[in-house]
């Protein structure tokens, strides 16, 4: 075990890991721990977009680039959810349904978000799966950018370019942590990043269906030899992706009000980390998150806000000169084991 | 009649490869299609399990039309494909493999049932019980993927090539332990190149020539026969 650990800091996941631990550490001694804060709050978030995408890679083969819209897609539908309970809760104030109000409405933003995926794998995926298998890849991802641009005009064309916003989901004062002032809001986006996160790992790992999918994303027929029932599993696989990219909007809509290009940046942020670690990869997207979080936080910190895009992207070119498989991509393979 | 195969034609795309093939198996019975390279073995096997609708033709199991409605169907009806390439999830544990082989197998008790038997059957796999299914030696995988077909608890297994790519002590372990399988009852369709060994271990064959059946009988009688010694064993 030793050695195998050894090794292991050798590997480029390894160096990554301890460097970004490194920075981490730097980072919260010179400019003080609210660093640390940001980083996995953005992080956490982050992540759950990313393996969302890392999973429609990994099992459907789909290289999403509409991803972000599902992430639209969960702002609106934690806004229009949220708003009319704001405002009913102002003329009737109940305590119990004050801290439930922004649930309901993330859970209600996840529904939408999978009914949202089902419906893209049955009416666009599905359809061209029967006709045609051949350059699959190439194929799925223009017809995901054109779907991208579909849904963004049709938020523009239905719900107007203005931003729907919300002024805070819980009530309160901030917690204070590490001497840290923390909105509730942060705090309680944080902790949903994480349930969630844990609920999906569980489930991957322990369930029948999650193991299914895993099945899948490694032997599509050898999935059918065992009775597995693909047709379901990847209009479910869709939907479980675009609910985890719904959440992190509906969580993060006190952030970003939801308007028509609201996902462009989280999706773009979830490519990094997914090229980054490598394609497909469920448990790399999980520690790519907050080291791209990490890395757009000390940006902002020390070098300007205006430059959060360059240096992840001047990263990712780099690691993709010396490791283009990524830099989990050589020691791991599969949905969930890659 | 377990499994009627009734003038099957199919093939990859507009590519046709099987002609009219009719193939008919009965409860516990150990028979063999034999061919040389390209005669459209593996095809009959896949059209049967469902992961290649056939362009006409009918596929009966236990009397119930199979062909075309699906490879994850197939299994439930009660067969198992163990296909040449085995199609094993690579990065799962032995464990994991035997499990995913059981997906269709609703009662707990059974499945645990089918384990201990499959861990029994193949003492090997359950000494490797936590490795992942791709660090093994080809004649463990190949354990592995019967034992995956067993799992399911199936009326009919079939076989594709299963000394494909193993060792020839290996190759006897694997043709032992189909014998044994038929000998607890269970029904098999083996595809063969190695024609000499499956004629000498299966009752009955076909022949399969150019995606047509030339042949059919005893496979004592087939293994006399001169035009199979003149084509496939070189006599």
């Amino acid at each position: 075990m030793p050695e195998r650990f050894l090794s292991w800091l050798k590997s480029a996941a390894g160096i990554t890991i301890l460097l970004t631990l490194f920075l981490a550490a730097y980072a919260t001694i010179d400019r003080g721990p609210y660093i640390l804060v940001n980083t996995a709050i953005t992080g956490g978030m982050l992540a759950l977009v990313a393996i969302g995408l890392a999973l429609l890679l990994g099992v459907m083969n789909v290289a999403s680039f509409v991803h972000g819209e599902y992430f639209m897609i969960g702002t609106l539908a934690a806004y229009y959810v949220f708003t009319p309970l704001n405002a009913y809760l102002t003329e009737n104030p109940s305590p119990f349904l004050t801290n439930a109000a922004p649930l309901i409405a993330i859970l209600s933003a996840a529904a939408v978000g999978a009914a949202a995926g089902a419906l893209t794998e049955i009416l666009v995926f599905a359809p061209m799966r029967r006709r045609s298998r051949e350059n699959w890849v190439m194929n799925s991802f223009l017809l995901t950018v054109g779907l991208a641009v579909v849904l963004i005009n049709a938020h523009l064309l239905i719900f107007g370019a203005d931003f729907k916003g919300i002024v805070r989901y819980w009530p309160g004062r901030p917690f204070t942590i590490m001497d840290v002032f923390i909105s509730r809001d942060r705090l309680f986006a944080f902790l949903i990043s994480i349930i969630v996160i844990l609920v999906f790992w569980l489930f991957m790992k322990m369930t029948r269906t999650g193991r299914a999918i895993r099945a899948v994303s490694q032997d599509e027929t050898g999935s059918l030899m065992v009775g597995i029932n693909l047709t379901g599993i990847l209009i479910f696989t869709m939907a479980l992706g675009c609910s985890l990219a719904a959440v992190a909007g509906a969580s993060l809509l006190f952030l970003y009000p939801s308007y028509p290009t609201v996902g462009l940046e989280a999706l773009y942020m979830a490519w990094f980390i997914v090229i980054l670690v490598g394609l497909g990869n469920i448990i790399g997207a999980l520690t790519g998150g907050f080291m791209v979080a990490l890395l757009k936080v000390l940006t902002v910190e020390y070098i300007g806000s205006g430059w959060d895009f360059v240096v992840p992207t001047a990263l990712i070119i780099i690691v993709l000169i010396f490791k283009p498989s990524g830099i989990f991509g050589s020691e791991v393979r599969g949905a969930l084991e890659k | 009649m377990l499994l009627e195969v009734k003038q099957l034609n199919a093939g990859h795309g507009f590519l046709q490869i099987l002609w009219d093939v009719s193939i008919q198996i009965d409860v516990g019975e150990y028979v063999c299609i034999v061919g040389p390279n390209g005669a459209g073995k593996s095809t009959t096997l896949k059209t049967i399990a469902g992961l290649i609708k056939p362009i006409s033709g009918q596929v009966l199991f236990k009397g119930e039309p199979i062909d075309g409605i699906g490879g994850h169907k197939v299994t439930r009806k009660g067969i198992a494909f163990i296909s040449e390439e085995m199609n094993l999830f690579t990065n799962m544990s032995v464990q994991e493999n035997l499990l995913m082989g059981a997906y269709i197998l609703n009662d707990k008790d059974l499945i645990k049932r089918r384990m201990t038997y499959v861990y029994e059957f193949f003492p090997r796999l359950a000494e490797r019980r936590s490795q992942l299914a791709g660090t093994m030696s080809g004649g463990e995988r190949k354990m592995l993927a019967i034992g995956r077909g067993l799992m399911s608890n199936p009326a009919l297994l079939l076989v594709d090539e299963p000394s494909f790519g193993l060792a020839p002590q290996l190759t006897a372990t694997v043709f032992e332990s189909l014998d044994k399988l038929v000998q607890e009852g269970l029904t098999i369709l083996l595809v063969e190149q190695n024609v000499t060994k499956t004629l000498a271990v299966t009752r009955r064959g076909y022949v399969l020539e150019n995606g047509r059946i030339t042949l059919k009988g005893k496979s004592s009688e087939l293994a006399c026969d001169p035009h199979v010694r003149k084509v496939f064993l070189g006599v």
